[in-house]
């Protein structure tokens, strides 16, 4: 225990500073709606797994998207907002419409990655049933292969508004 | 009055059993169930007219040789008879459609265990009461024996049944049979007036108690109580687990309490004891149990329990000389009586129905009978509430009263009771806890959710007798929930039979405490729930109208629909608790990997296998069982065949008689 404060004392503050806000990349009503506080699930339909890698180090000590007001939650019963990453394949496209459903409105949906937006590399796959907008209306994209964190953390701090 | 509606009730269910003999097949078991449930009737009537004032006695010096028929019937065994005779009703009119299929004899001797079941409170002299007790526990023994043909099982719970009853009937008859021998006589009056030696007095009520618990499922004598029951029919349970198992504690209070007026502080202290070991040991056993049935049948051990750990805690006051909380203790003591038979009565019942629509008790393979079976649904779910001492349950009623009992006795009694006490309160507090969940269990797991097996989605509504059967049940439960009072009169009769002093409960719609202070209104607490569950669910739709609402799919986790095999079960409902009581209960668990042949790498099969057997049975009985087999097989060696060594055994067992006799004389 006593190691451990020592290590807190030591390592100290690791977040970068924030940048200045962004502009608002959401639609303007739902946005406020939330107010400035937006739980998010996280869908893998089909990745890679290197946006899943920049995800967790956007909600990591350095870049620390929690404290704009985002948050992971562990189901969309309890999110508002759903961060979809890779292209839909055919075996997560009904569950990717299944957890859009199963979010409360209002809901928002970020594509994050190249993949999400329009397919990337694997366009015209023979297991790919499309990009994420083909399947579920998207509200937000992050670009990138793999977007780096600080593009998530701005994309997502255009939901908060914080 | 009293006299002749006992004599009614036994001869109704001996003419009941003689007409179960002999009338056709087709109306068998109208004819038993109808004669029975009248019996039922006139013995709670006998005990009622007991209860409240008409004591009776007779002697029928004919009817057994020596010693005659000594029959006298108190308020104390008014109770016990009224209690009787209302399971006897409720199961008489479910058994004529549940016992259908049962042959004569099941329907001949239930009427007769009856008979038993209402003349061993009645009975006055050592040799009456034995022979009631014998009765009792061979008719009994025989109904357990039932379904021998179809099950295996059935005839090894029988065995352990026959042997530890008659291990009890042994211990009981050394006990009364060394007291009688001091008394000079052997009638109850006899026995009262006698001046016993103390070590004698110790014998006695030890050897009574050890006998008398055994009957009453008490731990660590209560080995055959969750073998006999789920084996047994489901009535013969419900009369096994309602009424019989209440004479083991009419057997204490009468022999201890009435006959040795009393005794030493550290009998009542063990009586205690015996009772705080049975009520956690069997709750915790039942919360982690499985088997409807052996739920059940553990949950009457864990209420014996608190029966008898009221019992000790009136004998204790009693004989530290605060006669006001003895009679509390053995108002909530016999008030835990009645309340149990009510609600372990309906339980049996419902278990029963279910098993008679499904064939299974294991509560993983039930599930989903809300809507196939909705009577015994709602019938079992009443039963569930009042046996976790929840309010507006009835057993809230008589634990609340037992706690004031244990609670006010802190400043009155002396350090071992101020060292007890405070623990019974820890005991009862713990065994109600865990009364909640595993009620929770057998309700939310059996009877709710989608159905796991086959067997469930099969189920039907049981016939209109058995629902009837269960429905007077429950209207006793939900009328000793309300209004505790109407049974007030006879149990304060009762208590006064046995303990000098004034009535220590009083009121018609509020208990009211005599002599320390405390009050409580069942009915007034129903009411105040009801408008606070009522006012909740206005709230809550109040709430819910003022948004827009949507209709949206279950979450599945975005895969296909959900299974059976995704809902919690039994098993996994009780995991926290027996990992909690892990020391306690030792749960053995088995792995077993079966590698493919090429390689030891690759899992062809995994077998896992966890069950939690009865920790003292392992340790305590499966010692003296192994020792008894080892000396039987020894003795064998003996009976080799040959006629002249038993010739010479013959001769040697009478040349060494001889030679003992030569020499005492």
């Amino acid at each position: 225990m006593a190691s451990l404060w020592r290590k807190i004392k030591k390592t100290g503050r690791v977040a970068e500073p924030a940048p200045g806000r962004p502009e608002s990349a959401g639609p303007a009503d739902k946005v406020g709606e939330l107010a400035g506080s937006v739980q998010i699930r996280h869908v893998d339909a089909g990745s890679c797994n290197g946006c899943e890698v920049e995800i967790a180090s956007a909600f990591g000590p350095v870049y620390d998207a929690e404290r704009y007001g985002a948050r992971l939650v562990a189901s969309p019963r309890h999110a508002d907002a759903l961060v979809v990453t890779g292209p839909v394949t055919r075996n997560m496209e009904m569950a990717l419409r299944r957890t859009y459903e199963a979010v409360p409105e209002p809901r928002l949906v970020v594509a994050v990655g190249d993949c999400a937006r329009n397919c990337g590399v694997f366009a015209g796959a023979y297991g790919v049933a499309g990009a994420v907008s083909d399947v579920v209306p998207v509200d937000a994209e992050v670009p990138g292969c793999p977007p780096r964190p600080e593009v998530i953390v701005a994309a997502l701090r255009g939901l908060t508004g914080r | 009055m009293t006299g002749s509606l006992l004599a009614t009730a036994s001869g109704l269910c001996v003419v009941t059993a003689a007409a179960a003999l002999f009338v056709p097949d087709r109306i068998r078991a109208l004819v038993a169930g109808l004669g029975t449930a009248a019996a039922g009737g006139f013995g709670v009537a006998a005990g009622v007219a007991a209860a409240l004032g008409g004591r009776w006695s007779v002697w029928l010096p004919e009817l057994l040789p020596l010693a005659g028929v000594r029959l006298s019937l108190d308020a104390l065994g008014g109770v016990f008879v009224a209690v009787t005779g209302g399971v006897a009703v409720c199961t008489a009119l479910y058994a004529i459609g549940y016992a259908r299929e049962h042959g004569r004899v099941v329907h001949g001797v239930l009427p007769l265990f009856v008979a038993s079941l209402l003349l061993v409170p009645a009975a006055a002299s050592v040799s009456t009461l034995l022979v009631a007790w014998e009765l009792m526990a061979l008719t009994s023994l025989l109904l357990v024996l039932a379904e021998h043909a179809h099950r295996p099982e059935v005839g090894k719970a029988g065995v352990w049944y026959a042997v530890m009853t008659h291990l009890g009937f042994a211990a009981v008859l050394a006990g009364l049979a060394l007291f009688a021998a001091h008394a000079g006589g052997e009638s109850f009056d006899q026995l009262r007036a006698a001046q016993l030696p103390p070590a004698a007095r110790n014998v006695v009520f030890l050897a009574t108690l050890i006998g008398f618990a055994s009957k009453a499922g008490i731990v660590p004598l209560h080995v055959w109580l969750p073998r006999a029951h789920p084996e047994a029919p489901s009535h013969v349970s419900a009369l096994m687990s309602a009424a019989m198992v209440n004479m083991g504690v009419y057997g204490i209070v009468r022999v201890g309490l009435d006959l040795l007026g009393g005794g030493a502080p550290w009998w009542w202290l063990v009586t205690l004891a015996a009772g705080a070991l049975s009520a956690l040991y069997g709750i915790l056993q039942a919360a982690v149990s499985s088997d409807m049935k052996r739920l059940l049948g553990y949950s009457t051990t864990e209420n014996m329990g608190l029966v008898l750990l009221g019992v000790g805690a009136a004998g204790f006051f009693a004989v530290s000389a605060t006669p006001v909380l003895a009679a509390l203790a053995l108002t909530a003591a016999l008030l835990h009586v009645v309340n149990h038979a009510g609600f372990k009565t309906l339980l049996f019942l419902a278990a029963g129905s279910v098993l008679r629509a499904t064939g299974v008790r294991d509560l993983d393979a039930l599930g989903g009978l809300r809507t196939r079976m909705p009577s015994t649904t709602v019938l079992f779910a009443v039963g569930a509430l009042c046996a976790s001492a929840l309010p507006p349950g009835n057993a809230f009623v008589s634990e609340w009263l037992l706690l004031q009992s244990l609670i006010h006795a802190l400043p009155a009694s002396g350090v071992a009771g101020a060292v007890t006490m405070p623990l019974a309160v820890g005991v009862i507090a713990l065994s109600a806890g865990l009364a909640v969940a595993t009620f929770v269990k057998a309700f939310g797991v059996g009877f709710l959710a989608r159905p796991r097996g086959g067997q469930a989605e099969r189920a039907t509504e049981s016939p209109a007798t058995m629902v009837s059967g269960m429905a007077v049940a429950a209207l006793c439960c939900a009328v000793l929930a309300l209004a505790p009072t109407v049974v007030l009169p006879a149990l304060t009769a009762a208590v006064s039979a046995v303990l000098a002093g004034p009535p220590a409960v009083s009121g018609q719609v509020r208990l009211q405490l005599n002599g320390v202070i405390g009050t409580i209104s069942p009915l007034l607490i129903a009411i105040a729930l009801g408008a606070a569950v009522a006012l909740l669910l206005g709230a809550l739709r109040l709430v819910a109208n003022q948004r827009a609402r949507r209709r949206a799919r279950l979450w599945d986790c975005g895969a296909g629909p959900m299974t059976p095999r995704m809902e919690y079960t039994a098993t996994s409902f009780a995991e926290p608790l027996q990992r909690v009581f892990d020391d306690v209960l030792a749960p053995e668990s088995d792995v077993d990997v079966t590698p493919v042949k090429e390689s030891a790498y690759l899992v062809e099969r995994v077998r896992f296998q966890s069950r939690i057997p009865d920790r003292i049975e392992h340790r305590l009985y499966r010692p003296v069982l192994a020792a008894t087999a080892a000396l039987g097989r020894s003795a064998r060696k003996l009976a080799n065949g040959s006629v002249h060594h038993y010739l010479a055994y013959g001769f040697a067992a009478l040349t060494g008689a001889l030679i003992i006799l030569a020499v005492l004389r």
